[in-house]
């Protein structure tokens, strides 16, 4: 029972508008209570964002840095609100964890030129996991605006001299349109992709630079795909739902096109 | 704190085009420990069968007609002007029954008829798949037109609706007011969805049924450009603006220097910038 309404609730998450995501969760969570755990791990909802104290720089929240109501900072490994014997990872994995929120903060600049960005490792028996957070508004002009969600959920298990990655990754696309010819266009939604990979490592720097190309070259495809399905698939849609041109002109034009082809064929 | 009934309503109403089965049955499977959720949530499937235009084949016709606001007798049951019928309609199942002959009864019944054969005409020019009403409304003295046109394809995840419902009040000079709503849905491994809202006046200078139909027509294509220039703007501007294909080196990431470099200092932890 409460499998099939799990189901239920991812499907009806996957049809509803994804505007209102966050507001519809919490919906079916009054609903039945006993699903709140579950999906909330299995939702990807935009990015809260809160300020380090300690560091005065910004971080994401999400699943992965809370405890109980804290969540970590990946700048100061600390908990806010403090908590006593909040979950942190091991001293090897916080280092990784440093290394790739040093290097993704790099990689945020050059492809996002602003934005937030949080990494968190953690432990796992044969390996370790982690997530890269990554997130952008703009509002260019009062017309238009924008929000962009990356979030890329990967485990990277141990095996003699290499590591097996597997890549879970959300891009949550929110654009926004206003005026007085256009009315109001809202273009709203979520894609996730997975990627399994095998790749050599050599030292801990390796996994910093295996799962930083596996992201890169993830978010580059994701990017493609919105690009096709926000700009190419809806404007497509809308072309079949209403033709600008004349369909008895369009008509008229296919006939005489087929009537051509038959007389050269003759 | 919102009831059950609440928010299984907005469930319901919030359903994209051709996907309202489909949320029906998330719900009951949400409400299970209840099964009368259904049936006390009926206003809601009234409200949103009327707001998205369903549309419904007459027992042994092959058109479909629309449900709106505007054709729902005193009764409860709806008519089409078209072929003089009334049909009980069940908003539920989305199923038309107990189909009898219907005399539109209006003032205006000549103007409404001519509006019905130019939007019809003007519909089969510009939508591969649509239905349409042209009904008396506020105690016949205005005239309401609806359009809708739905393409649903779930084999390829995708489902898409355009609508338009046109007013205007029986005088000399009017103003046709309205709107025109576009939705589209994807969802093959995600969920995207296209929400647009036109409000539309238009000033009509005679109320010739023709000249009515070729503004509103007029407007329409209009819609559809400015429309279709926003998917390029916004491709442009807000989505290049979030993030860059590349970055601006054309390079990518040399994440063994960019790590290497940085693993090479002392990485104990809690720099800030």
């Amino acid at each position: 029972m409460a499998d099939a309404q799990f189901d239920s609730a991812l499907d009806l998450l996957r049809r509803l508008n994804p505007r209102d995501t966050k507001q519809n969760l919490q919906a079916i969570t009054s609903l039945v209570p006993d699903l709140t755990e579950d999906l909330l791990a299995s939702v990807d909802q935009p990015l809260e964002v809160r300020r380090c104290a300690k560091t005065n720089r910004d971080y994401l929240l999400c699943d992965y840095n809370r405890d109980g109501d804290s969540y970590r900072s990946p700048w100061s490994n600390e908990f806010d609100p403090p908590i006593e014997d909040g979950t942190v990872p091991s001293e090897r994995v916080r280092k990784l964890e440093v290394a790739a929120n040093e290097a993704f903060d790099v990689y945020r600049e050059l492809y996002y030129e602003g934005g937030t960005g949080s990494v968190y490792f953690w432990d796992l028996d044969d390996g370790f996991a982690g997530v890269v957070l990554l997130k952008k508004g703009v509002t260019p002009g009062s017309k238009s605006s924008g929000a962009w969600d990356s979030i890329h959920v990967f485990e990277a298990t141990d095996r003699a001299r290499m590591s097996h990655y597997k890549l879970t990754s959300t891009v949550i696309l929110h654009l926004a349109s206003e005026s007085s010819s256009l009315g109001e266009l809202d273009l709203s939604g979520n894609m996730t992709r997975q990627v399994e990979a095998d790749l050599p490592v050599e030292s801990d720097a390796s996994h910093v630079a295996n799962v930083g190309r596996l992201v890169e070259d993830m978010e580059l495809k994701m990017r493609n795909l919105l690009q096709e399905v926000y700009f190419g698939k809806a404007k497509d849609v809308v072309g079949e739902l209403r033709s600008l041109a004349s369909l008895s002109e369009t008509n008229r034009d296919r006939a005489t096109h087929r009537e051509m082809i038959m007389s050269m064929q003759r | 704190m919102p009831t059950t009934v609440d928010i299984a309503s907005s469930f319901i109403e919030g359903a994209p085009p051709g996907e309202l089965a489909d949320v029906v049955a998330d719900v009951k499977a949400l409400t299970a420990d209840d099964p009368s959720v259904i049936s006390s949530i009926a206003p809601a499937f009234q409200r949103y069968n009327e707001q998205q235009l369903a549309t419904v084949k007459l027992p042994g016709a092959s058109q479909e007609v629309v449900i709106s606001e505007f054709n729902k007798l005193d009764d409860g049951r709806y008519f089409d002007v078209e072929s003089s019928t009334s049909f009980d309609f069940d908003h539920v199942t989305q199923k038309a029954s107990n189909a009898q002959s219907y005399v539109l009864e209006s003032k205006n019944e000549d103007l409404i008829k001519s509006l019905l054969k130019a939007l019809g005409k003007h519909a089969s020019e510009h939508y591969p798949s649509c239905s349409y009403g042209v009904y008396p409304t506020e105690n016949d003295s205005a005239v309401a037109m609806v359009l809708v046109a739905n393409r649903y394809s779930p084999n390829n995840f995708w489902n898409g609706r355009f609508r338009s419902v046109y007013q205007f009040p029986v005088s000399s000079s009017s103003t046709v007011t309205g709107k025109i709503q576009v939705d589209v849905h994807y969802y093959e491994d995600g969920n995207v969805a296209l929400n647009t809202t036109k409000p539309i006046s238009i000033s009509i200078p005679s109320l010739s049924a023709e000249s009515v139909i070729s503004r509103i027509a007029a407007a329409e294509r209009d819609y559809q450009e400015d429309l279709n220039r926003a998917f390029v703007q916004l491709a442009d501007g807000a989505f290049k603006g979030l993030r860059r294909q590349l970055p601006i080196t054309r390079q990518k990431v040399e994440w063994e220097k960019v790590g290497g470099y940085r693993l090479g200092q002392d990485i104990s932890g809690g720099k800030g910038r």
